[in-house]
């Protein structure tokens, strides 16, 4: 049925729930209240985490897991008006685990292949991306996370390093770093 | 100011991020109003944030979403209905099978009948998606085997239950009746965070811990830490952290670390935020000089710099700068000690 998930005016009158109420039932165990923070949230932690990984084959594992571990540990969110810092907090730990776990292995992997890093993104849909956010993929994966962090997402330094648990001064030298990169990046280009 | 280049120009990546504060960036914003070089910088930066701001074209269609949601929330169903098997994101499917055969042991070990009606706690518990941990009982208590991730655990003793102890990479944690956090990361116990009553936390090689209600523990980094750990864990924002140590084992342990860079580090930043920049460059000087190994020892070189010019002291500056490139001659903040330099 095409109108399935089309709100009906009586369910637009209804106020939406606060980010910690959401929160609040899903420490409960409330399953309906992870669909309502899915739909709320899912485009721009999707958006965060496709531009944070160059290759984004498994964009839809680290959404995943980013929900099902924000739903597990909802007790622990903080109760600020909106859990979208917290969300990408922890998106975040899943984007290091996954580069710490894999990335000597995939790089293994590859070079046993003889497969080059592809200098091109695979994904169709990213063929579209500006020029900036082509230039953003040569920033290495650290400067380019608190890069999208403070600018994107527009957290504060102290909340970026509070997330990646990292000094202050690191996060002020990655996004110099980043903002370095990006520039020449982008003058190469043009 | 109408040359192509300023000397102030740094400062404009100084104040995006939120390291100007007060007179100082009330200075710097009356500066920009006259100096073309620092507002073209200001620009620039803001059309590199700006197109990124922008809503990308990147739209997966809503099939792919309501199937993603649907994934998850039947994922989420299972961790409430049988939070030992939580799921694991794909990629994490190529783990060692060791592990595999280590955690299929523990499944198979289930809790045994309770012995002479003394029974074992009642326990919630919601493990994160990449956590490897298992539950056996052990006579009229229950055990947790945490190899890796995060799990929130909730006891009930009931009277005459037994205990709820969690068996870590590095030691053993014993509960006192309550709600709480366990982190382990790369086979190290990285954090735990009481919400509820108390628990005791024996670390191998150092003296128990005991952290209550509102507090958390994070382990003390060490002056050799071979490079940035999860072991360098901010503070959470709403809990205190709790005393290292026991109040009644004052005599540290052979293995005990020396001074904590964590504090020093803090506390310097902490002086540097204040305005007192004096004061700042020398706890950064300490810092370099007791904790030469540490992760942040880069950063504290080159914040020292920066407390050096806030002071107006530019010959100690200068020789900063010039430590710092001496120190760390690919080091992040080349380009600025090297104008500092000069």
């Amino acid at each position: 049925m095409n109108g399935r998930h089309a709100r009906s005016p009586a369910a637009r009158d209804v106020p939406q729930p606060s980010d910690p109420e959401l929160l609040r039932r899903l420490a409960s165990g409330e399953i309906g209240a992870l669909g309502e923070l899915y739909d709320r949230y899912h485009a721009p932690i999707r958006r965060f985490v496709a531009r944070a990984t160059a290759d984004a084959e498994d964009v839809d594992d680290l959404v995943h897991a980013t929900f099902l571990a924000a739903a597990t540990s909802a007790a622990q969110f903080d109760g600020r008006a909106s859990c979208r810092p917290w969300l990408i907090g922890i998106a975040v730990q899943h984007l290091r685990r996954r580069r710490r776990a894999f990335g000597r292995l995939l790089a293994l992997l590859a070079s046993l292949r003889g497969v080059k890093s592809a200098a091109v993104d695979p994904r169709p849909a990213l063929q579209a991306r500006s020029d900036i956010e082509r230039a953003l993929l040569r920033v290495s994966e650290n400067q380019r996370v608190a890069f999208l962090m403070a600018e994107v997402e527009e957290m504060s330094c102290a909340e970026i390093a509070a997330a990646l648990q990292i000094p202050i001064g690191t996060v002020w030298t990655r996004l110099h770093a980043a903002r370095r990169e990006l520039r020449r990046a982008l003058e190469e280009g043009s | 100011m109408s040359s192509a280049t300023c000397p102030r120009l740094f400062e404009v990546e100084a104040m995006r991020d939120g390291r100007l504060a007060g007179a100082e960036l009330a200075s710097f914003e009356r500066h920009i109003a006259s100096c073309a070089a620092c507002s073209r910088e200001v620009r620039e930066l803001e059309a590199l944030a700006e197109g990124l701001r922008a809503e990308s074209e990147y739209r997966p269609d809503e099939l792919h979403v309501r199937r993603e949601r649907t994934r998850l929330l039947s994922a989420f169903n299972r961790v409430l209905v049988a939070p030992e098997v939580a799921r694991r994101p794909r990629f994490l499917l190529l783990l060692p099978a060791a592990t595999a055969l280590v955690a299929m042991a523990f499944v198979f070990s289930r809790p045994r009948a309770p012995e002479h009606g003394v029974r074992a706690p009642t326990t919630v518990v919601r493990a994160d998606p990449a956590a490897v941990w298992s539950e056996r009982a052990e006579g009229s208590g229950k055990k947790l085997f945490l190899e890796r991730g995060v799990l929130w655990i909730q006891v009930d003793h009931a009277p005459g239950a037994g205990r709820l102890s969690v068996v870590l990479p590095d030691g053993e944690l014993t509960d006192n009746g309550t709600t709480f956090t366990v982190s382990v990361e790369n086979g190290r116990t990285t954090r735990v965070a009481v919400e509820d009553g108390s628990v005791v936390l024996r670390i191998r090689g150092e003296p128990p811990v005991t952290i209550g209600q509102g507090e958390s523990w994070i382990p003390t980094v060490r002056a050799a830490a071979p490079a940035i750990s999860s072991a360098v864990v901010s503070e959470p924002r709403s809990l205190p952290v709790a005393s290292a140590r026991p109040p009644s084992s004052p005599a540290p342990s052979a293995s005990a670390p020396g001074p904590d860079p964590s504090s020093d580090f803090r506390a310097a930043m902490s002086a540097l935020g204040s305005g007192s920049h004096r004061e700042a460059a020398a706890a950064f000087e300490r810092f370099l000089t007791t904790h030469p190994r540490d992760p942040r020892a880069e950063d504290a070189a080159y914040l020292r710099i920066i407390a050096l010019q806030r002071s107006g002291d530019s010959g100690a500056m200068k020789d900063a700068a010039l430590a710092y490139l001496r120190r760390y001659p690919k080091g992040f903040r080349h380009a600025e000690a090297e104008t500092l330099s000069r």
